[in-house]
């Protein structure tokens, strides 16, 4: 029977084997090629082509464009609305990353004892998770309103005056942190938690003998060895705290239209990008594109100084 | 970002857990109800408003419990002529959109992932370079170039516009990489391929059946995602093809009246669905997010 | 065993073909549900924003052309017209019937290769029933007509009789007519207003960009000279209106709220400003409001004389598959008779001089408004009306304006700082 095999087999091996070769050589690239083809035509043209259009005129009411060089940029650079756009979104992300993070920690430590109802506790602190952006910003934008809104009720419980949260500069931004900080407190704390959990148990045995109480083991044990999920986590909230749109957007949606707020006090630069995009009518989509790069790059740079200033936690505790 | 391997030692965390710490005392609890009491609240208000009438909103004090109205609600919500908005059809957008979409995210990066962790091929490393930079671009802002482009495709205000550029993601990828490394040993590769598996075969027979853990977990965040995007499909769609999240805003945004009891019904209907998906699989998701920090 | 593994393959191969194969059809089944939007019945769709009042008129055409069904999109003012720019430029999107209003009328008049010239529908035959100015409005410059009008916004002063009574001022129409006939009487009478209720009380106007606006709606020229010039920087009317607005707010007349916005509409339930100034179109806006309020109301003369905030038109867009039965149906709701009916239910005031000079109009009293006769009081002072030059971004600049006044009144800046910041914002929208 074995014999009878090998006979039949004999014949097309050269064949298999080219064919195997064939595989091994061009199956790589098949299983690759879906993943970068669809990406390269959705995600990395795009972004690309933002970088041309931003050298035109380019405006949707215009059938043709013109390349203008650096001109979007230097009249970006003069234009008062858009950097008042970035520091509310820096302002709006200082708010809200900074305590998020801090009490993400602490949360995280708490999570990390012998608890009773260990999985509700997660999942009762991951639930705002689930929740979509939109329905986060219009459930707080009710509760945040003047005259009817339930945090001015508890407010005045207290004895405080109603607070005109959306008219506000800095009122606008906390009502907004808040928004991102409901969020996103819960995620962050539970990477906290699995990145607490695989810290080994010899570093907390050397501090103990040490003589340590458990605060300081959580300040010159845990917090240093979290420092690269810190890091990680600052990053991300960096990325996404810069592109912050939905929130501010539907703060107030049935006024504003996008410049959030009268005196643009809430608006982020994805917002005024939106609103030279297709918010107003003007349409200027070179305009905008060059508003998209800054903001790219803006990222980028306010990424690295996060990464060289959280990098600081070690040496300093060194 | 660097190679620590996937598989968490997870016995081995959790005993020394159990020995680090004594049982958790009353503050502890204490501070960790008010926790979830935050967490929970605004939820809540969500249904305590969706379920009274407009006129209740302006009361006040404002009302704390729940009222009767909610069925009322959900039925305007659902009556075209009341909200001008197509919510069924918004709902049946959704669940299409974020099926597609999860199923082939979950796929293509399963494959790519399998190829970057198991295959030799020329260029692996560099290509696998590309995908880690991608995941930290914000490809989201090429929008106006990918609004053109939807525009030259005929796709404005088609439900294609918003499931094409989601199709794949870097990040699916890269954890499923992370996974296929430590969860495939290179062994099985070997010996299904001394079997005569091709590569495909090896996939889908070794590859596919060893990922599941991963790809329920890649799939949950990723239909999660797609449920809960807005900008893109604000961008495209129009309220009469709506996704789930373009509606909700639609009909808060529309009116000149905001109905804010139709508003937060339509918040609380469009939760529902992830919320039932978390209540089920919380502890999945939950295990997902903390597996995937652990390689971050 | 060879042969099972075989098989097994085999079938696993086939999973896979399956797998591939459902994908393939969800994503086709995804492009087809899409596509496939073929109906034997037509259905027409309306675009328009705020409450144009149609619900009963769209059954009844319905009604009497079986096979046609009509869906009403209905958006925010500004939004609305964005995205009818949008939409058009992109050569997607739009309905079959489109509203536009008259701030940004003229923008899109300049495009008339976007729209069904109506004048193959017979528009130019209903060219007398309206007023010249109201008419040439919708034409282009290349004759084509793109849209019939519906409604015109003339002016009065909506105010409430009971704050006025506990006030000690008068409350019949007339008598307020002749104690305010310019704004700067207007403001005194405020004034009395004020002090007697006091300054925590309810305010005597509601937002001082609704005060300002009705001052706009006056001035001929306003934002542009004949020419199409921008002159709002150096037009002294609206520096005029801007300087009376700053005078209401620094006297503390003003409740500073923004119009339409939730405590602005909670405002009219509340009743915490007195008056609001009353394009026709404002009295549904506050019926649907505040029902409880009915009969605390009345209607008196605006200060200043006539004038036009508002007022609309009907227009289809050349993305229309049925541009007849489309402007079938513009003129069902142009008609004299449709124009009456949403007067009679919602308050927009015609736009056709029959309909204005009809005894229905001119008898026309609203029992809300302590049965004032409003037929008389607007329909009067819209045949009066001389109308505005208008241009592209009148609209735009009305919200920067409006965006502008609000930052006095939260007190984010002062009042000149604000002013400058608008002419800037001025500037960028015609840049």
């Amino acid at each position: 029977m074995k014999v009878e095999r090998t006979a039949v087999l004999t014949v097309p091996r050269t064949r298999r084997r080219l064919l195997r070769r064939l595989d091994s050589r061009v199956s790589p690239y098949l299983f690759v090629t879906p993943f970068f083809v669809i990406f390269g035509i959705f995600g990395l043209f795009p972004l690309v082509y933002t970088g041309w259009i931003s050298l035109t005129d380019r405006n949707l009411l215009n059938p043709v464009s013109h390349f203008i060089g650096l001109q979007n940029y230097t009249q970006l650079i003069h234009d008062s609305y858009f950097w008042n756009a970035v520091e509310n979104t820096f302002g709006i992300w200082f708010l809200s990353t900074v305590p998020q993070l801090a009490l993400a920690l602490v949360i995280a430590h708490v999570l990390n004892t012998k608890l009773h109802a260990r999985t509700f506790f997660r999942m009762a602190v991951l639930l705002p998770q689930v929740t979509s952006l939109v329905a986060v910003a219009l459930i707080f934008t009710q509760m945040f309103g003047h005259d009817y809104g339930f945090v001015n009720w508890v407010l005045g419980l207290v004895g405080i005056h109603h607070v005109y949260w959306e008219a506000g500069r800095l009122s606008s931004w906390v009502a907004l942190s808040v928004m991102v900080m409901w969020r996103w407190t819960g995620y962050n704390a539970l990477i906290y938690l699995a990145a607490m959990q695989a810290i080994p148990e010899e570093l907390y045995e050397a501090a103990a003998v040490d003589g340590a109480r458990r605060w300081r083991q959580f300040v010159h044990v845990t917090v240093p060895m979290l420092r690269p999920t810190i890091i990680f986590t600052v990053i991300i909230s960096t990325i996404g705290g810069l592109q912050l749109f939905t929130e501010p957007y539907l703060f107030q949606p049935n006024v504003s239209g996008g410049t959030g707020g009268s005196g643009r006090q809430y608006q982020t630069i994805v917002m005024y990008l939106y609103e030279k995009f297709l918010g107003s009518s003007q349409f200027k989509f070179g305009y905008a594109s060059a508003i998209a790069w800054c903001l790219v790059l803006l990222i980028g740079v306010f990424a690295l100084v996060n990464y060289l200033i959280v990098g600081r936690i070690r040496s300093a505790e060194a | 970002m660097t190679s620590i391997p996937y598989a968490i030692p997870r016995r081995r965390a959790r005993h020394a857990v159990a020995r680090r710490f004594e049982a958790a005392g009353p503050l502890t609890y204490l501070f960790l109800i008010l926790v979830v009491l935050g967490s929970i609240f605004p939820l809540y208000w969500s249904l305590v408003v969706a379920s009274h009438t407009n006129a209740a909103v302006y009361a006040y004090p404002p009302k704390l419990l729940p009222g009767g109205n909610l069925f009322h609600n959900i039925h305007r919500l659902f009556n075209a002529g009341i909200v001008n908005v197509d919510f069924a059809k918004a709902l049946a957008n959704s669940a299409i959109v974020s099926t597609v979409v999860t199923v082939s995210v979950v796929f293509f990066s399963a494959l790519a992932g399998f190829a970057f962790a198991k295959l030799d091929f020329r260029g692996r490393k560099l290509l696998f370079v590309l995908v880690l930079a991608t995941l930290f671009v914000p490809v989201q802002l090429g929008l106006i170039p990918l609004y053109i482009e939807m525009k030259h495709f005929g796709w404005l205000d088609n439900i294609k516009a918003v499931i094409a550029p989601n199709l794949v993601t870097a990040f699916g990828v890269f954890l499923m990489r992370q996974y296929i490394v430590g969860a495939v040993p290179s062994e099985l590769v070997a010996a299904a391929r001394v079997d005569g598996c091709n590569t495909w075969r090896v996939f889908w027979h070794v590859v596919m059946p060893a990922v599941r853990p991963i790809a329920a977990v890649l799939g949950l965040l990723t239909f999660m995602m797609s449920w809960n995007d807005y900008l893109w499909p604000y961008i495209v769609l129009n309220a009469r093809n709506p996704t789930v999240q373009v509606a909700v805003s639609d009909i808060a945004t529309v009116a000149y009246v905001p109905d804010y009891s139709l508003i937060l019904t339509g918040c609380f209907v469009s939760i529902l669905p992830l919320l039932a998906v978390f209540l089920l699989l919380g502890r999945q998701i939950i295990g997902g997010i903390m597996q995937g920090a652990i390689k971050g | 065993m060879n042969g099972s593994t075989t098989s097994r393959r085999r079938r696993k191969a086939t999973a896979a073909v399956i797998a591939v194969a459902a994908m393939v059809t969800a994503v086709c089944f995804v492009a087809s549900s899409a596509t496939a939007a073929h109906r034997d019945a037509i259905t027409l769709t309306v675009d328009v924003f705020g409450d144009f009042g149609y619900k009963d008129l769209y059954a009844q055409y319905q009604q009497s052309h079986p096979g046609i069904t009509i869906k009403e999109d209905t958006e925010q003012y500004a939004p609305h017209h964005t995205a009818l720019a949008q939409h058009l430029a992109t050569g997607a999107g739009a309905d079959d019937i489109e509203a536009i209003e008259v701030g940004y009328i003229a923008q899109f008049a300049a495009q008339p290769q976007n729209f069904v010239d109506l004048r193959q529908y017979g528009a130019s035959d209903l060219k007398s029933r309206y007023p010249a100015w109201k008419y040439d409005q919708a034409v282009s410059s290349n004759g084509s007509v793109i849209g019939l009008g519906t409604d015109v916004g003339s002016l009065g002063i909506c105010y409430r009789t009971d704050l006025f009574k506990k006030a000690g001022l008068p409350t019949d129409p007339a008598t307020l007519g002749k104690m305010w006939p310019t704004w700067s009487k207007f403001l005194a009478v405020g004034q009395q207003f004020q002090s007697k209720i006091g300054a925590n009380g309810p305010k005597f106007i509601d937002s001082g960009s609704n005060l300002y606006n009705a001052i706009i709606a006056q001035a001929n020229p306003a934002y542009y000279n004949a020419q199409g010039k921008v002159i709002a920087a150096s037009n002294p009317k609206i520096k005029g209106a801007w300087d009376t607005t700053m005078q209401a707010i620094s006297m503390g007349l003003d409740k500073g709220l923004s119009a339409f916005s939730n405590d602005w509409n909670t405002g009219f339930k509340k009743g915490t400003f007195a008056t609001v100034t009353c394009p026709a179109w404002m009295m549904g806006y506050i019926q649907g409001q505040a029902p409880a309020t009915k009969g605390k109301w009345n209607i008196a003369p605006v200060p200043g004389g006539g004038g036009s905030w508002g007022g609309s038109f009907l227009t289809v867009t050349k993305q229309s598959q049925h541009p007849a039965e489309a402007a079938d149906l513009v003129k069902f709701l142009t008609s004299p008779a449709s124009e009456l009916y949403v007067f009679q239910h919602t308050g927009n005031l015609p736009s056709e001089i029959p309909v204005l000079t009809s005894k229905a109009v001119q008898s026309f009293t609203n029992p809300f408004f302590s049965g004032a006769p409003v037929g008389k009081i607007f329909a009067g002072s819209a045949l009066a009306l001389k109308p505005q030059v208008l241009g592209p971004h009148q609209g735009d600049y009305q919200t920067a304006a409006s965006n502008a006044i609000q930052r006095v009144e939260q007190k984010k800046q002062s009042a000149n700082a604000s002013w400058q910041q608008f002419l800037t914002d001025v500037q960028n929208v015609g840049g």
